[in-house]
């Protein structure tokens, strides 16, 4: 007999993939027009300064740089974002508090289960790109990078659903809290390097943003694809990513088992 | 005319007295927008640590063009956002029966419905960063461009909304709960780059296809620099092209709704 894990991880992905023409438009053209927003806004900066090189960025990085980037961003970010507090908030938790199965672990699957089909986009992705643009002096991963990525962004995707959770446990207090997934996900973004790389941040900011856990979630990975890392650096990084992981965990424990108590079961 | 007007006024009131309801998320939204503005003004501050021009904008001139977008944008926030989340989902869900029975223009009712008020709070943040700007601009504006270039920005709010609407009304043919709403928030971000970083086809494209260099960039190069009275005549053509297109592709629209949900 199958786990429920697997069921519920199937289940998942078909229902990610029930409007397929919608899901495929929006990713060709979503990948499309980050790249051309990017393209002609570096080549702009690159042109006016006459330079080459920029921190390290050739114009060829950065476009991978930009190409890649919204994808680990939706890895990361998943399609269950704001699930939690609209079951909280519309009553429909009723139902997983009679399950025998974990809640958290039911989310945590279902999360992981969209994590997997961006996987295969960036899959699709890197071998395009290898097919028609292959410059190994500017892109060239290796299988050993390729599962790097592959454990970094699983736990960067547990990570980001731990955080998360902290934000969208709230509504057990009150109701209704869509804007605090959307701060987060900004937060996200700008301080962990998808808008810009962070190596273009002043020093300081860069400094200050190295004791938070942003960088791990878009910076790190990036850096694991574009340029590689050792080894050590790797497990450096990855107990980091850990260490926040299960610090956030436990706190959405804390304020799970505290807001269930308070758990109406109505819905508004 | 006073029938709408008084059925808008109904709308505020509904929509107020809604938003008080839920007081921490009322809190959260004003303080996600003001995060978004201050990312806004820290992604170009940013990039100016590289560079002293960017589309041959310095630092003052390009803050002027962000307060541009970030006005529309809270214009938009306000105005039309909830309105848009909806409608692909009542085209969807087969709930467009009971908006199409009101003896109203239907696009009027759903497009205007939902006023929202706790973004309202936030387009005065980006009404007094737009004084901010405007008034700390070191070269001179004179009252009428500032007069013209506010108008711009109104109309440039009502385009953005009339793009985005043309997105969500892919709805009634792909039948899905978003149409390609997730796809006109990638391609919004046009808007949020000067249009002279933009070149060859893709400018005209910007300009023409999708216009959102019409939006905030034209506005704020029609305030910034001498002689740019031709760029009215584009903004206010495409704007009235993309507004017959959509009463057009909403009739078409209506005549592939089938009512059931899917």
């Amino acid at each position: 007999m199958k786990s429920w894990k697997l069921n519920v991880f199937a289940m998942e992905l078909r229902r990610i993939v029930t409007y397929r023409a919608d899901f495929w438009i929006n990713f060709i053209g979503q990948t499309f027009f980050a790249i051309i927003i990017a393209y002609f806004l570096w080549s702009s900066i690159f042109e006016s300064l006459g330079v080459e090189t920029l921190n390290g960025f050739t114009m060829k990085k950065m476009i991978i740089y930009y190409l890649l980037v919204p994808l680990v961003f939706r890895i990361q970010q998943g399609q269950s974002i704001g699930s939690i507090s609209r079951e909280i908030y519309e009553g429909s938790l009723n139902k997983f508090l009679l399950y025998p199965i974990n809640f958290y672990g039911y989310k945590i699957i279902t999360h992981l289960a969209s994590a997997s089909f961006y996987f295969v986009q960036i899959g699709i992705i890197v071998a395009v790109y290898q097919f028609f643009f292959k410059d190994p002096t500017v892109f060239d991963p290796t299988l050993l990078q390729g599962l790097y990525f592959i454990l970094a962004m699983v736990l960067v995707a547990i990570c980001y659903f731990c955080l998360n959770s902290l934000a969208e446990l709230v509504a057990f207090w009150a109701d209704y809290i869509w804007s605090l997934g959307v701060i987060l996900r900004f937060m996200v973004s700008f301080l962990g390097g998808a808008l810009i790389p962070l190596d273009f941040y002043p020093t300081w900011a860069q400094d200050v943003l190295s004791y938070t856990p942003f960088p791990y979630m878009i910076s790190f990975p990036m850096r694991i694809l574009l340029e590689g890392v050792s080894l050590g650096a790797f497990v450096h990084h990855m107990v980091i990513l850990l260490g926040w992981t299960l610090l956030f965990f436990a706190l959405s424990n804390v304020i799970w088992t505290r807001g269930r108590y308070r758990y109406t079961g109505v819905g508004i | 005319m006073m029938r709408y007007l008084k059925l808008y006024a109904h709308f505020l009131r509904f929509s107020f007295s809604k938003a008080m309801e839920f007081r921490v998320d009322f809190f959260f939204r004003v303080v996600m927008d003001i995060i978004f503005y201050a990312v806004q003004f820290a992604f170009f501050h940013i990039i100016y640590l590289h560079t002293p021009i960017l589309a041959g904008w310095d630092l003052e001139q390009m803050r002027v063009f962000i307060v541009s977008y970030i006005f529309i944008d809270a214009l938009h926030m306000t105005v039309f956002s909830t309105n848009c989340w909806w409608l692909p989902i009542y085209i969807n869900r087969g709930d467009l029966d009971y908006y199409l029975t009101k003896p109203v223009s239907t696009l009027f009712f759903l497009s205007l419905k939902d006023f929202a008020a706790n973004s309202f709070l936030n387009l005065i943040i980006a009404a007094g960063l737009l004084w901010w700007a405007l008034s700390s601009y070191p070269g001179e504006l004179s009252s009428l461009k500032i007069g013209v270039y506010l108008l711009l920005l109104l109309n440039g709010t009502f385009l953005y909304f009339l793009v985005n609407l043309l997105f969500l009304l892919a709805v009634f043919w792909t039948q899905s709960p978003r149409g390609f709403g997730d796809l006109f928030f990638s391609v919004s971000h046009i808007m949020e780059r000067p249009d002279r970083i933009y070149r060859g086809f893709a400018r005209k494209a910007f300009v023409y296809l999708l216009p959102f260099a019409l939006m905030a960039s034209y506005p704020a190069r029609f305030l910034l620099e001498e002689n740019q009275w031709g760029l009215l005549w584009t903004i206010f053509g495409v704007t009235l092209a993309f507004f017959l297109l959509i009463q057009v592709v909403w009739r078409l629209g209506l005549r592939s709704y089938s009512s059931a949900s899917s």
